[in-house]
């Protein structure tokens, strides 16, 4: 008892107004903040590499494989916070023998492996076949088995079974479109459909998720495209970097109404919550709201690439712009998914007060934890590129 | 049926063989790991009640203390702390119960710990007894002058602004500060000692008011006049004016 007071009392200085005592120390921390992040990226990621073979946007193509080994890095990475943050992994199995779809994020199992096994690796399947088969027969050792065993020891490259793959990769990214849609609108709707809390319940969220996932997806490519190919010593194409550029312009107008619209629908509304929300934005949110997902990662990004999609500037500025521009939103979106989670428990039911976030460094749930996540999935995507070089140069001819 | 399975693109059979097997896995995983007792009685393990029931206790309740301390009980049941258990301050006391001289509830000591509810917050309900803990009675264990288990203080409040500090702060600066509590509302001695019970009274009219406001009013000449007949005659004058802050619009 003496120590839960001792505890308590340091924080209670710094909780403003009257909270109810369960609401002293949030529940969902950072890790649950990198969740839809990551779900982002995959998203993101995918409906990227969907233009080229859907929307058929030609100059693209050089991204195409690597946002889809970019999507899966992601999408295996995506559950371990959630792991991490309910700890028992050794249980996660059982919301898939046991499944309950009276609970959305009980189906979470469901959607998770549909889209890893139904859309990812089935298109990433069907794209590389002829490559791996081809790569195999050249190698030898462990790489020749790896390789083998990807392509289920497939052997037909006859002009037919090519026609095939390519027919089943176009059919499989118009299902993966509404897919990835799923995914991450099921990840807004976890947060929208929490009906007593007014920060999240919207129907509007599934859909400012969505493009704020494409948002940093295409964001990502192009900050991995960007660092990948100098590394390799090879030459960045102006053309890709540019539509990039454009679709990423487009997206956050897209992205940036959807959240003007919540704003103003929220505001005209006027429930009983938006005082202690207006509170909770010009007072505890205002740095990660407003200064960054607004302007930084907003507002500055945009006007940055219309600046120079209006002057005709010399390729290597547009290049330093895109980058930046890239990484400003990088850093807006994931302060857009800390502000819906963390500011979503940081006032009080009551409406009458707000609590403090204080996130500890180490630990399951700490700041280290999370920066080991939000790691691991460049280290996959370096080890999928060594196993399905995205470049254009492996491909065979 | 050979023709038939010699059309299938090879790419289709091969998937269609790892699929099998995925399904297959699932099918015997699911058998397999699925616990016998899950959904006999609801969507989760029917042994999950055994276990939790099996858990061992902490709290005793608030009964199982009434059994020996009939008397603390009875006093704080009538005090304005009757709706607190007693492990609410005393900690979970199981042990206690079952072995009452060798493990003994915890007796909270510290500064710390009745501001937990009582610190001052002007969030809290008006009248909820509230302390600033740096300046009362500063380093004094609490339970040194108030009773846990009767908290009423033993001498009634003597002024309104004890329990009504906001109102009597705005009072205080507006144009009414020299005007008692009592010249507008009537209030019973019995107020101070059970508040909801025994309300004050509020001017129910809008002569009242008047005394000192209405035009033919005597007293000072600073002081705001109307006219009575005209001046929103519908109302009663409080519905428009604060009158603990009458400058406030």
């Amino acid at each position: 008892m003496e120590e839960i007071v001792q505890h308590l009392t340091p924080i209670l200085k710094e909780i403003w107004g009257y909270i109810f005592p369960n609401e002293i120390e949030l529940h969902w921390g950072v890790l649950i903040v990198l969740y839809p992040y990551l779900t982002g990226l995959v998203a993101g990621a995918f409906i990227l590499a969907s233009l080229v073979k859907v929307f058929n946007v030609k100059e693209l193509q050089p991204t195409y494989r690597l946002a889809m080994l970019t999507a899966m890095a992601f999408l295996i990475v995506a559950p371990l916070p959630l792991l991490a943050h309910l700890g028992h992994p050794e249980k996660a199995y059982e919301i898939l023998i046991t499944p309950n779809s009276a609970s959305a994020m009980a189906m979470f199992g469901f959607v998770y492996a549909w889209y890893l096994m139904a859309v990812l690796c089935l298109e990433i399947w069907f794209e590389y076949r002829r490559d791996i088969i081809l790569w195999s027969q050249k190698e030898t050792g462990i790489k020749k088995w790896i390789h083998k065993i990807i392509s289920l020891f497939s052997k037909d490259i006859s002009e037919k079974a090519i026609h095939f793959d390519k027919k089943w990769v176009k059919i499989i990214t118009i299902i993966g479109i509404p897919s990835a849609f799923l995914l991450h609108g099921y990840v807004g709707f976890i947060f929208g459909s929490i009906k007593a809390n007014p920060w999240w319940s919207s129907v509007l969220m599934p859909i400012v998720f969505l493009f704020s996932a494409i948002v940093s997806g295409i964001a990502m490519v192009l900050i991995l495209y960007m660092i990948i190919t100098p590394v390799r010593g090879k030459q960045l194409d102006i053309l890709c970097l540019d539509k990039l550029a454009s679709y990423l312009f487009y997206v956050m107008i897209i992205d940036f109404s959807l959240e003007a619209l919540d704003f103003v629908h929220r505001v005209y509304e006027s429930e009983e919550s938006i005082k202690i929300l207006a509170y909770l934005v010009s007072n505890k949110l205002f740095i990660s709201l407003v200064v960054i997902q607004l302007f930084m990662g907003m507002l500055i990004p945009l006007a940055m690439i219309a600046l120079i999609k209006i002057s005709k500037s010399p390729p290597d500025l547009k290049k330093m712009v895109y980058f930046i521009s890239a990484i400003l939103v990088q850093v807006g979106i994931f302060s857009t998914r800390w502000n819906i989670v963390i500011g979503g428990q940081l006032f009080s039911k009551s409406f009458r007060g707000l609590t403090v976030y204080k996130i500890t460094f180490f630990g399951l749930e700490g700041f280290f934890a999370s920066v080991i996540v939000f790691c691991l999935p460049f280290i996959l995507l370096y080890i999928f590129t060594k196993i399905l070089p995205p470049w254009e140069e492996a491909r065979n001819p | 049926m050979k023709n038939f399975l010699q059309k299938i693109p090879e790419q289709v059979k091969r998937l269609s063989i790892l699929l099998l097997v995925v399904v297959i896995v699932f099918i015997v995983a699911t058998s397999l790991l699925t616990p016998k007792d899950f959904g006999l009685v609801g969507h989760y393990r029917a042994g999950a009640i055994q276990n939790n029931a099996d858990k061992k206790m902490e709290y005793a309740g608030q009964e199982a203390c009434a059994d020996c301390h009939d008397d603390l009980w009875k006093t704080k049941n009538s005090s304005y702390h009757k709706n607190l258990s007693c492990e609410v301050c005393h900690g979970p006391s199981v042990n206690h119960v079952n072995e009452p001289d060798q493990f003994k509830p915890e007796k909270p000591r510290d500064r710390t710990f009745c501001p937990v509810c009582h610190e001052f917050n002007p969030s809290r309900p008006t009248g909820f007894p509230q302390i600033v803990s740096a300046s009362h009675n500063p380093r004094r264990i609490c339970v040194t002058c108030h009773n846990p288990h009767n908290p009423t203080p033993s001498q009634t409040p003597k002024e309104c602004s004890a329990c009504h500090a906001e109102i009597s702060s705005a009072k205080s600066v507006s144009s009414h500060m020299d005007i008692p509590c009592t010249k507008c509302h009537e209030t019973l001695e019995k107020h101070k000692l059970r508040p909801r019970e025994y309300l004050p009274t509020k001017p129910a009219n809008r002569e009242f008011c008047g005394q000192c406001h209405s035009q033919d009013a005597k007293g000072d000449e600073f002081i705001p006049r109307i006219n009575m007949a005209t001046h929103e005659p519908r109302y009663v004058c409080w519905q428009c004016h604060y009158p603990h802050l009458p400058e406030a619009q």
